[in-house]
């Protein structure tokens, strides 16, 4: 039996949640979440550290905590959500299958949210040489076994990655005892935040080895050691400096991707770069009624712009199920120096709009300028700008009116 | 005496510049806030972090139970709390914000609960 929703939420983390919560509150009354997991609130459970909700909460809140404010908002606005299911096929129709506990179940919603998340990437995907010995996780991983499931991963520990994860981890495994011996990162500079370099390697001596990675693994059933090189100015490895770290652990946080099987299986345009799907200024795919926000879309620093990102992308909604969306002249974007991605990367009409941006690299003192041909249209400056930190600057419709075409740079 | 400090209160990261003499700042530059100046007193005096952990707990839920300090303590001490979250133990239900340990160390250094844990009943 086929049932019909208004809405369907898939994946009940920060944006999920947050996109339920703004739907509800904009009138939207038929909404559905589903989640696979056996609660609500998503990666923000295993992230027990505090940092949360700076901007949303004006204080500093632990993952969990966070989280726990928007259940409390679904369950007292009793916004229906399913557990321990899991969305298995989604068609370009919006016909959703879900699999869980009752077997197979077939919904169809005039709107879709995609709010899936996004996962590691792995040592697979990175693919370091050696033996393929025990005590080599991702850096999201062990922090869910020592987090939730109260398994500890090791006691003497590498981790290869100088992400925002991996330094929350090197904290989190000192504390709870264990020896964090080195980060080990490929690049010049560090994948993330400054805070975190400071608050969680320097303040427990861990060093951080930038232009460093790790070439070999050995181990007989359990991690024994790791062989690491510094990278040179061309990446390549300089051989002699190569030397060998004794280890029973090495984690991994060398990035985030995206989790868009679903969104490739309804026919969604990915985009290269984010490997989230391509949206225009509502957060919506090129597939009519199907939007995007949070994690799935593009993979956020901060959680704040997750819930942010979810509540602005129902105004859009609100637009498409009252049939406000016409179709219109699309505005192209380009990008140009500077900036490794823009979100929206389609504008079809002219509303207040918020963008999202990746610079490449570190950098001081930059202005970021939106142009159509020499015009200047805005222009905003950052004091610092890095890679780790993602950067939202709005666009107001009188701004964006009467432009045919619309250039970012970073100068 | 001059020193670097990477403020940790928020995710600007500020870099911020400091002189001082004796634990007194003569100049400083580089936070974008207030909060920036305050951080690096105490970092130049006694640096603070708040702890986080986890508690085990039994017929929950979840496992364990996320704990923080409610301030921020003296660094010196988080490996010893970090030892302390070992030893202890809470029954379900737990609710966020409800205190785990009071008194720690003899430092008047607490823990409360940051997740909210259900009983489950078998
Ligand atoms: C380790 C870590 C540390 C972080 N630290 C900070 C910090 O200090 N401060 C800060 O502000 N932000 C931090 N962030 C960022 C922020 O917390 C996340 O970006 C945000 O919580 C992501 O929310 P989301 O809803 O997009 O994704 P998730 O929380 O991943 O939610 C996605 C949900 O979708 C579900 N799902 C996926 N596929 C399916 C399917 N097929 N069927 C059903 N359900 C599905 C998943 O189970 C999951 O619950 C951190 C992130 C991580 C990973
Ligand atoms: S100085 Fe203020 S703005 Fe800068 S990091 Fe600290 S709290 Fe944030």
């Amino acid at each position: 039996m086929l049932k019909e929703k208004e809405v369907i939420i898939i994946g009940g983390g920060a944006a999920g949640l947050a996109a339920a919560v703004a739907c509800q509150e904009k009138g939207i009354e038929d909404i559905l979440i589903i989640e696979r997991n056996a609660y609500l609130g998503g990666i923000l459970n295993q992230c027990i550290h505090d940092g949360f909700g700076l901007e949303k909460f004006n204080s500093s809140l632990s993952g969990p905590e966070y989280a726990q404010k928007y259940i409390d908002q679904v369950k007292e606005k009793k916004i229906p959500f399913l557990l321990d299911s899991m969305v298995i096929d989604l068609s370009t129709q919006k016909e959703v299958t879900v699999i869980n506990r009752q077997g197979l179940q077939h919904y169809r919603a005039k709107v879709i949210i995609l709010a899936m998340g996004c996962r590691e990437r792995t040592r697979g995907a990175i693919s370091i040489p050696g033996t393929r010995p025990a005590g080599i996780y991702t850096a999201g991983v062990a922090q869910e076994l020592i987090n939730l499931k109260n398994y500890m991963v090791g006691q003497k520990i590498v981790i290869l990655g100088s992400g925002d994860i991996g330094m929350i981890m090197a904290r989190r495994l000192t504390l709870e005892g264990a020896e964090v011996v080195l980060v080990a990162e490929k690049l010049p500079y560090s994948s993330g935040l400054p805070r975190n370099i400071n608050q969680c390697l320097y303040d427990f001596d861990i060093p951080l080895l930038l232009n460093h990675t790790v070439i070999d693994i050995k181990g007989n059933g359990r991690l024994s050691e790791v062989t690491l090189a510094e990278v040179g100015k061309r990446g390549g490895i300089i051989p002699k400096s190569k030397r060998k770290v004794a280890c029973d652990t090495l984690l991994l946080s060398v990035g985030l991707i995206p989790e868009n099987e679903l969104s490739r299986q309804a026919g969604i345009v990915l985009s290269l770069i984010t490997a989230g799907p391509e949206v225009d200024e509502r957060g919506q795919t090129n597939v009519p009624g199907i939007f995007a926000c949070g994690n799935v879309l593009q993979v956020h620093d901060i959680v704040d712009n997750v819930s942010l990102e979810a509540e602005y992308i129902t105004e859009g909604i609100l637009d498409y199920l009252q049939g406000r969306i016409s179709e219109s002249q699309e505005i192209k974007m380009t990008l140009g120096a500077g900036l490794r991605y823009v979100v929206p990367q389609k504008i079809f009409t002219i509303k207040d709009t918020i963008f999202s941006f990746r610079v490449n690299q570190p950098g001081k003192k930059k202005t970021l300028v939106f142009e159509e041909d020499q015009k200047l249209i805005k222009k905003k400056y950052f004091p610092r700008v890095n890679p780790a930190e993602m950067l939202r600057v709005k666009l107001s419709s009188s701004e964006l009116k009467d432009i045919n075409k619309l250039k970012v740079k970073l100068v | 005496m001059e020193r670097k400090f990477v403020c940790i209160i928020c995710p600007n990261s500020c870099q911020i510049k400091v002189e001082y003499e004796n634990k007194t700042i003569k100049k400083i530059i580089g936070a974008q806030c207030p909060k920036g100046e305050a951080f690096v007193k105490n970092e130049i005096a006694n640096p603070l972090r708040v702890f986080v952990g986890s508690v085990k707990v039994t017929n929950g839920n979840f496992k364990l139970v996320s704990v923080k300090t409610p301030i921020p303590i003296p660094k010196k001490y988080l490996k010893h709390i970090g030892k302390l979250t070992h030893s202890l133990e809470v029954e379900a239900p737990v609710a966020i914000g409800q205190t785990i340990a009071l008194n720690l160390l003899n430092e008047k250094i607490d823990l409360v609960a940051t997740r909210k844990v259900n009983k489950i009943i078998n």
